[in-house]
C-alpha cells in the first residue's frame, strides 16, 4: 500500500471511526441473532421421519449433511431407518440409493457423483433421493453373517475351537482404551483380546467403522472360516484398526490372508498408518461357486497392540 | 473565554478521554467494577457442570486444607508432614488451590456462605478474575483515560470465553489477573519509581510464579520493554539514566522477591527444591501433546499449525472487540512512527502530549511475546484459548485506545460539522461504548454455559465452528447439562459411564445435589446403563464403544448450543424408567 493510500485510509477512520465502530457493533449484534438460530433446534427434527419413509425404500442408505448434526437425525429416525450397520458403513458403494438430509445448504461428500431423483424441503431441511450410478449389489456381507456356525480357531490348535458365547460379558476399553467386545462373540483361550466379534472402530477420519474384531494371537494365525457360502465374483473389504493405536505407526504389521476351498485367493498387509484401507480379490475359478468355504487367516510378526478389526463382502 | 458550558464539556471530555493517574475515585470503580462481576459470575455458576481439570484440584485443595487445619492446630506435625499433603497435583504451583482450599475451609466448611460446595472453591477464582476485570479498569484508566479503560475492562468480561473460564477452580482466568498485575506494578514502578512499586513488582512476580507458569513470559516481557526504552529514547519525561535505574530496581525485584516469595508460598518445593523445581519445569516445557481439533484435523503431536492461536483469536473474541483493537493497534503504530521520526514528538502541544508511548509499547510486548510461543509448531494447542489468555487484558486495552481516538476525533468533527448540537452531548461516549459492548455481552450471555463451543459471527457461530471442524469443548463439563435428564431417566442405583467427566467432579454434582446421589459413575460403557458421550473428534471412539455395547446408535437425550450437538447420552435399551 503506498504512503498515499495509508495517509488516506488513516483520514478516512479518523473522520469515520466512531461511525465505523457503532454500526460493526450493532451487525455483529445482528450477525449473532442470525447465526445462532440459523441451525435448526431439536424439536424440528421429530418432523423428518415421514418425510423421510416417503423417500426412502427399505435398505436405502440415510445420509446426513453436515456430519455434525447425525446425531440428531439419528434421535429423530430411530435404528430402523439408520441401523449402526448403515451407520458405521465400510463404504457407500453397496448401496443403490440414499436419501440425504441436509441443513445449513451443505451437501455429502460421499454422495457426490450420484444421481438427484427427487428433492423436497421439511422446514429447515433439505432432502433428496440420490441413486448410485454403479451399485455393487453385495452377496454376502461376512460381518453381518458371524454367527455360531462359523469356525474360529487358532492356526497351530485346529482342532481347538474358540466358543462362541450369545450372552458374554460385554467389555469396553472405556477412555482410551479398545472397542467395545460385544455380546455375541467368540472367545479363544489366552487373552480377553482373542475372541471374534462385530464390534465398531474409529478410522483415521474417526468415522465409525462396523467390523470383525480380528486381533492375531502371538503365533500363528487366527482363521475365521465361513461354510457354504455363496460366492460372488470377488471378495472386497476393509481393514484397520482403532486409529489412536496406529497412529504412531509403531506397530507391527499384520496380515489377512483369504482362502476358497482351500485355496489362497488374496493376501493384504496393514501396515500402520493405512488407516481403513481397502482390498479387493478377483476370485478368478472359484467366482459364482456354491457352498465355498471361505476363510480369513489374521497373523503379525509381533502381535502386541495389534487391535485389527475387518470387514469383507462378496459380490 | 469559553462559557461555562464549554469548561463543564471540557471537564467530561476529560473525564473520558485524559488519563487519571491520581486519585481514588477510578480505584473505587476498579472495585465496584470487580464485585459486579464477581456478583455475575455467582449468578451463573449454577448452569456450569464441573471440568475436568477442576476435579483433580478439588482433590488437591482439600489435601492442602487439612494441611492448613494441621498447621492451625500442630504446626510442627504439619511443618513435618509437607509432602505427604503436598503432594497432590505437585505437577501445578499450589496459590491457587491454596486458596480454593481456603475459600473452602472459611466459606463453606466454617461459616457455610455456600451451598454448593464447588462454589466455594470456585469463588477464589472468581474474586480474582473480578479483581482483573477492575484492575484493567484502573489501569487503561490511568494511562489513557476512562473510556479506555471501561472499554478494556468490559470487553475482557465479555470475551465469552474469558466469561467461561472466570467461573472455574482453575488457574486460566486466574493468572490473567496475576500476569496484569505483575506487568501493572512493573508499569507503576516505571512511572513513580520509589521503593513500594519495585518492591510490589517482586511480590506480584512471586504469586504469578505460583499461579501458573505463564508468568515464566513477565521477566522476558520487562527486560524488553525497558531495552526498548533505552534504546528508542522514548519514555515519557525520563532520561535514559533514570529509566535504567527504575527498571533495575523493578527487574532486580523480579529476581529476588519473585523466587523468594514462589519459595515460601509452595510447600511442595520446601525439599528436594531443585529436583522438584527441574521436574516442574520439565513437566511444562516438555509437556504430554494431548488431542486437539483445528480445522478438521486431529493434532497429537508436532507440528502443530501455527496459524492456530491467531484463527482461534480470530474466530472467538467478538468481531468488536477485534476492530477496535486493529484500530487501536493502527493508531499507536501510526504514533509510534511519529514519535521516532521526531524524539520530540511527546512534548508536542494537544492531548497526546498526556501519552506515554511507554505504556503503549508495553501492552503490545505483553501481547506480542505470549502470542510468539504459539509460533513454534512444537508448542502444545490442546487448551485451546486459554492457552494465550493472559494476552487479552492487552488486546482489550489496546482496543479501548481504538475505541478513545475515534471518540475523540468524533467530537472534533462534529463540532465543525452541522451537527454541532451533538457535540456538546454527553451521550456520545457513553453510547460509543454502549455500541462496541452491546454485541459482546449479548454473546456471552447466550452462549453461556456452553463457553468452549462459542465462536463468533466471522465463523458463523456455533454451527459455523462446526461445519469448519473447530473444537466444541473439552474437559467434559458439560455433564452439568444432562443431570436434569439423568435424575429425571435414571433408575434407583443407575450407572453411568462418565466419559471425560473426571470423577471427583462427577462426585461433586452427586455431593452438591445436582445429580442424584444413588446414580453411580463408571469408568466403562460395559454394564452401564447410561453412556455419556463429550464430543471431540478424537473421542468418537468411545461413542462407538456405546454403540456396540448397546446395540444401538441412537442416543436418548442430545444437548449443546445453537441446535449443534455438544454432549449425548446412550441408555441401553429395555432399561426402566424410574418410578
Amino acid at each position: 500500500m503506498t504512503k498515499e493510500r495509508l495517509q488516506r485510509l488513516g483520514w478516512w477512520l479518523a473522520r469515520y471511526g466512531a461511525l465505523l465502530l457503532a454500526l460493526v457493533g450493532l451487525a455483529e449484534l445482528l450477525a449473532h441473532f442470525y447465526f445462532s438460530n440459523r441451525a435448526p433446534r431439536q424439536s424440528e427434527y421429530s418432523g423428518l421421519a415421514a418425510a423421510v419413509d416417503g423417500m426412502r425404500s427399505a435398505g436405502e442408505l440415510v445420509v446426513v449433511a453436515p456430519a455434525w448434526a447425525e446425531p440428531m437425525v439419528r434421535k429423530a429416525l430411530g435404528d430402523e431407518r439408520m441401523p449402526l450397520s448403515d451407520v458405521a458403513r465400510p463404504d457407500e458403494e453397496g448401496y443403490a440409493a440414499a436419501v440425504e438430509v441436509s441443513i445449513l445448504g451443505q451437501e455429502a461428500g460421499e454422495l457426490s457423483g450420484w444421481q438427484e431423483q427427487q428433492r423436497t424441503r421439511v422446514g429447515r431441511f433439505r432432502l433428496r433421493r440420490v441413486t448410485n450410478p454403479s451399485p455393487h449389489p453385495v452377496k454376502l456381507d461376512f460381518v453381518s453373517a458371524l454367527s455360531p456356525q462359523t469356525q474360529v480357531f487358532m492356526s497351530y490348535a485346529p482342532g481347538r475351537r474358540c466358543r462362541w458365547w450369545p450372552k458374554a460379558a460385554v467389555r469396553a476399553g472405556g477412555l482410551g482404551g479398545h472397542p467395545t467386545f460385544p455380546p455375541q462373540r467368540f472367545v479363544c483361550p489366552g487373552s480377553a483380546f482373542l475372541n471374534v466379534g462385530v464390534t465398531v472402530i474409529a478410522d483415521q477420519d474417526f468415522r465409525p467403522r462396523r467390523c470383525l474384531w480380528a486381533h492375531p494371537p502371538a503365533r500363528g494365525s487366527l482363521v475365521i472360516r465361513y461354510p457354504k457360502v455363496d460366492l460372488g465374483r470377488s471378495i472386497v473389504g476393509h481393514g484397520g484398526m482403532y486409529w489412536i493405536v496406529e497412529r504412531t505407526r509403531k506397530g507391527a504389521p499384520v496380515e489377512l490372508v483369504i482362502d476358497v476351498d482351500g485355496q489362497r485367493v488374496g493376501r493384504a498387509i496393514h501396515a500402520d498408518g493405512d488407516g481403513w484401507s481397502k482390498f479387493s480379490f478377483p476370485l478368478g475359478e472359484h467366482a459364482g461357486k456354491q457352498g465355498a468355504t471361505v476363510s480369513f487367516s489374521i497373523s503379525s510378526p509381533d502381535y502386541r497392540h495389534r487391535h485389527f478389526c475387518f470387514e469383507a463382502r462378496t459380490r | 473565554m469559553s462559557s461555562p458550558r464549554t469548561r463543564q464539556l471540557r471537564r467530561w471530555m476529560d473525564s473520558w478521554l485524559s488519563p487519571q493517574p491520581e486519585g481514588w475515585r477510578d480505584p473505587m470503580l476498579g472495585l465496584l467494577l470487580a464485585a459486579f462481576y464477581v456478583v455475575l459470575l455467582l449468578g451463573t455458576v449454577a448452569d456450569l457442570g464441573y471440568a475436568r481439570d477442576e476435579g483433580f484440584y478439588f482433590d488437591a485443595a482439600r489435601s492442602y486444607q487439612r494441611w492448613f487445619e494441621l498447621l492451625w492446630s500442630d504446626s510442627g506435625q504439619a511443618l513435618k508432614n509437607v509432602d505427604k499433603y503436598w503432594r497432590v497435583n505437585h505437577e501445578h504451583p499450589a496459590l491457587i488451590k491454596s486458596l480454593f482450599a481456603l475459600s473452602h475451609l472459611f466459606l463453606f466448611k466454617k461459616y457455610k456462605l455456600f451451598a454448593m460446595e464447588g462454589t466455594s472453591f470456585r469463588f477464589a477464582a472468581m474474586v480474582l478474575s473480578g479483581l482483573g476485570v477492575g484492575l484493567i479498569y484502573v489501569w487503561g484508566a490511568q494511562a489513557r483515560g476512562r473510556l479506555v479503560g471501561l472499554v478494556a475492562a468490559l470487553s475482557l468480561a465479555a470475551m465469552p470465553r474469558f466469561f467461561f473460564h472466570a467461573h472455574l477452580a482453575c488457574f486460566d482466568a486466574p493468572v490473567v489477573t496475576m500476569w496484569t498485575l505483575c506487568a501493572y506494578c512493573y508499569w507503576r514502578a516505571m512511572q513513580q519509581g520509589g521503593t513500594m512499586w519495585p518492591l510490589l513488582v517482586g511480590l506480584s512476580f512471586g504469586l504469578a510464579l505460583n499461579t501458573k507458569h505463564n508468568s515464566w513470559f513477565l521477566p522476558i516481557v520487562c527486560t524488553a520493554h525497558a531495552l526498548s526504552l533505552l534504546f528508542f529514547g522514548v519514555a515519557k519525561g525520563l532520561s535514559r539514566k533514570l529509566v535504567f535505574k527504575r527498571a533495575f530496581a523493578a527487574l532486580a525485584s523480579m529476581a529476588i522477591i519473585g523466587p523468594l516469595l514462589f519459595y515460601a508460598t509452595w510447600p511442595w518445593i520446601w525439599h528436594h527444591t531443585i529436583d522438584r523445581l527441574q521436574s516442574y519445569a520439565t513437566f511444562h516445557l516438555r509437556h504430554v501433546y494431548y488431542n486437539m481439533e483445528f480445522l478438521g484435523q486431529n493434532y497429537f503431536e508436532p507440528p502443530m499449525p501455527r496459524s492456530y492461536a491467531f484463527v482461534m483469536t480470530a474466530a472467538t473474541v467478538p468481531v468488536i472487540t477485534l476492530l477496535c483493537f486493529f484500530l487501536g493497534l493502527g493508531l499507536c503504530a501510526w504514533r509510534g512512527w511519529n514519535v521516532l521520526r521526531a524524539r520530540g514528538a511527546t512534548e508536542q502541544k494537544g492531548p497526546r502530549r498526556t501519552v506515554d508511548p511507554g505504556t503503549v509499547i508495553l501492552w503490545v510486548l505483553a501481547l506480542a511475546v505470549q502470542y510468539a510461543a504459539w509460533l513454534k509448531s512444537t508448542t502444545p494447542i490442546f487448551g485451546g484459548t486459554k492457552h494465550w489468555m493472559t494476552a487479552y487484558p492487552f488486546l482489550a486495552l489496546i482496543a479501548g485506545i481504538g475505541v478513545a481516538a475515534a471518540a475523540r476525533r468524533s467530537r472534533l468533527l462534529l463540532a465543525r460539522s452541522k451537527l454541532r448540537p451533538l457535540a456538546r452531548s454527553r451521550a456520545l461516549e457513553p453510547a460509543l461504548l454502549g455500541c462496541v459492548l452491546i454485541a459482546p455481552v449479548v454473546q456471552a450471555a447466550h452462549v453461556h454455559p456452553w463457553g468452549l463451543s462459542s465462536y463468533n459471527v466471522l465463523v458463523g457461530g456455533a454451527p459455523g465452528g462446526a461445519n469448519l471442524g473447530l473444537n466444541r469443548g473439552f474437559w467434559g463439563y458439560t455433564t452439568g447439562s444432562v443431570a436434569a435428564y439423568l435424575n429425571d431417566n435414571a433408575p434407583r442405583r443407575a450407572k453411568v459411564y462418565i466419559h471425560d467427566t473426571a470423577g471427583p467432579a462427577w462426585d461433586m454434582l452427586r455431593r452438591e445435589g445436582r445429580l442424584r446421589r444413588d446414580i453411580r459413575g463408571v469408568w466403562s460403557v460395559a454394564g452401564a446403563d447410561f453412556a455419556l458421550y463429550h464430543h471431540e473428534k478424537h473421542m468418537s471412539g468411545q461413542e462407538y464403544q456405546a454403540w456396540v455395547a448397546f446395540g444401538s446408535a441412537v442416543p436418548d437425550e442430545i444437548a449443546g448450543l445453537d441446535g449443534v450437538p455438544v454432549i449425548w447420552v446412550y441408555r441401553r435399551p429395555g432399561l426402566r424408567k424410574p418410578p
